[in-house]
């Protein structure tokens, strides 16, 4: 509903309602030998229309149309205009009016609806800025301050001392740019309004791509993995899903403690393929499994000298990914233990 | 032969990556030119003749896909290209142009110079080279026979199909280096339609299954998403 159809759509579906709402009252009359249902039929018809086309325009025209014909052919004299009957043309007025009202108010409603959809999104945004600022401090604390100690006391530190600095400089800054990654495909998601750029691209080469990337930063964690046996195409933007696989399985090894398998999968099914990661760690507590996906930050946040963590950042892009791809994205736990997060993306290409 | 080293042509404005690309390479024995811009950049070009260029595509003057342009009139000198990570279309579209590789920013050390030496190797030896007849190319375990036109894998004959087996040849050839989609397809199938690349993905499927690849280890083929592939070096 929130998604704009062609005009071709509109007119078609306008054509379709209406011609129903005429048929079915000829039934009526025919049947009943009653006039009495039937500018209900047509109120419902014009309140269908303006329901399901855009805009006020296809509303307004049944609302003509509708009038016409209940005159034509549902008042008296019969299959012929007349609106000079007093009868016929207050029947004629009280059917626009309440057609317009109607058409008005339901248009009305999609319009509040898709505002409800903006204020959402600025809100995510917002949990997500917050989050951002409250974890974008931790390590350049680390490299700020290694850096400016090392060059301000080269000779008194020992090689043991500079080499422990400088590794902390070097782990600090790889999770940034990890961070800017993730920044990063959000805004290509919400950079000016552009629609995503699917493309067809083979499971086997986006898993393939993402444990490349996740062994050179965790090179002894196995993992898991189970795939179709065919190559099978789910069209997307893959650096984005590539983003979204390599967050879960970074979110697994940061927070489920005690994990000894990670899993890596994905399944078929008709026209949806479906992604998930599963762990059998710590699990989620289930007050947090509400708004995982919020970017929210946990009530007990971790302390400032902690490792600097994915304070939910990583799967509050997740979600903003795997919804721009028109899916969504699920975390549970599993009743053998651990946590399993899924989405679902379909599988059949544009028109 | 501290006449005789290796100039690098850095094109970059950022001071910082040019110092450390400096620092990088001279204790590696190369003479390092730097220019902060499009116009500084061609100009060093044509009165230095680098052996190798490293060009940043965003520079302030010009978009850097010019640089290769204009490069590639008259030399074909290795270029690699500097680029960020969310750009494969400018990768893509860098690498089409004629740029011999890229490397991601942030990029380390040890992997911006191998893949340095690997272009000046690849330089010296020319492609002609690998196709004359009777060649072997061999990585590991994995032998390659131009003329039979076979593949063996610790011995054992795999089974490709003519195309298939043209892929690997072609990935081999230009081995180390990412070739795009679109220039495998126009290599092997001449030109390309809406439904090449799938069918390209799909042949590479194969070839990975047949080789006995696993996700995620890329012993002879790595897969760069969205870009295209490359044969590892031996």
């Amino acid at each position: 509903m929130h998604r704009s159809h062609k005009p071709l759509t509109n007119i078609l579906l306008s054509i379709a309602i209406l011609l129903l709402s005429l048929m079915l009252s000829l039934v009526i009359q025919q049947q009943f030998q009653t006039q009495a249902l039937i500018p209900a039929i047509f109120v419902l018809a014009v309140y269908l229309v303006s329901l399901f086309t855009d805009g006020y325009v296809f509303g307004f025209v049944s609302v003509l149309i509708s009038v016409m014909m209940v005159n034509y052919a549902f008042t008296f004299p019969y299959f012929k205009f007349n609106f000079s009957i007093p009868a016929n043309a207050i029947n004629a007025v009280i059917l626009i009016v309440v057609t317009l009202v109607t058409s008005i108010l339901t248009t009305q409603i999609k319009r509040l609806e898709a505002l409800r959809l903006t204020a959402e999104r600025e809100k995510m945004r917002a949990n997500l800025l917050r989050a951002i600022s409250h974890d974008l401090r931790t390590p350049l604390t680390t490299i700020y301050g290694a850096s400016s100690a090392i060059i301000d006391n080269y000779e008194s530190f020992s090689d043991d001392q500079k080499r422990q600095m400088i590794e902390g400089i070097r782990e600090d800054s790889f999770w940034l740019n990890r961070m800017v990654e993730n920044l990063l495909s959000v805004t290509r998601i919400d950079g000016g309004g552009l629609e995503l750029i699917r493309t067809p691209a083979a499971v086997d080469e986006l898993i393939d791509s993402v444990l490349v990337k996740f062994r050179k930063r965790y090179p002894d964690q196995e993992i898991e993995l189970s795939l179709p046996d065919e190559v099978c195409f789910v069209p997307m933007d893959a650096t984005l899903i590539e983003q979204v696989l390599i967050n879960l399985l970074e979110n697994a090894m940061q927070h489920a403690e005690g994990m000894k398998r990670l899993s890596l999968g994905v399944s078929t099914d008709g026209d949806y393929a479906t992604f998930s990661v599963a762990d059998d760690g710590c699990g989620i507590e289930p007050e947090r499994l509400r708004d995982i996906f919020t970017g929210a930050i946990p009530p007990k946040a971790p302390s400032a000298d902690s490792r600097p963590r994915n304070a939910g950042i990583g799967l509050s892009v997740c979600r903003t990914i795997v919804r721009a791809h028109g899916g969504d994205i699920r975390a549970r736990n599993l009743p053998e233990g651990g946590a399993e997060f899924s989405f679902t993306l379909s599988m059949k290409e544009e028109p | 032969m501290s006449n005789n080293r290796y100039k690098l042509l850095v094109i970059e404005d950022e001071r910082h990556i040019t110092t450390l690309l400096c620092n990088l390479a001279e204790p590696e024995g190369f003479q390092v030119i730097t220019a902060k811009n499009c116009q500084e950049g061609l100009l060093m070009f044509s009165s230095h003749r680098p052996d190798l260029i490293i060009l940043d595509l965003g520079l302030p003057d010009k978009d850097g896909k010019e640089i290769i342009r204009r490069v590639r009139e008259e030399s074909s000198v290795p270029i690699i290209v500097l680029s960020a990570r969310s750009d494969e279309r400018e990768k893509v579209l860098s690498l089409d142009l004629g740029a011999n590789d890229y490397v991601t920013k942030p990029f380390g050390a040890a992997e911006l110079m191998a893949r340095v030496r690997s272009e000046l190797r690849a330089g010296r030896k020319g492609p002609e080279e690998t196709r004359l007849p009777g060649g072997r190319f061999v990585s590991g375990d994995l032998v390659i026979d131009y003329d039979a036109r076979r593949v063996t894998i610790a011995e054992t004959e795999i089974r490709l199909t003519q195309i298939e087996y043209n892929i690997v040849s072609l990935l081999s050839q230009h081995c180390g280096r990412v070739l795009t989609y679109t220039a495998i397809i126009r290599e092997i199938w001449g030109q390309s339609d809406a439904g090449s690349i799938k069918k390209l993905q799909v042949n590479m499927a194969n070839i990975r299954k047949k080789l006995g690849e696993r996700p995620g280890e890329n012993r002879y083929i790595a897969n760069e998403l969205g870009v295209g592939y490359r044969m590892c070096r031996p």
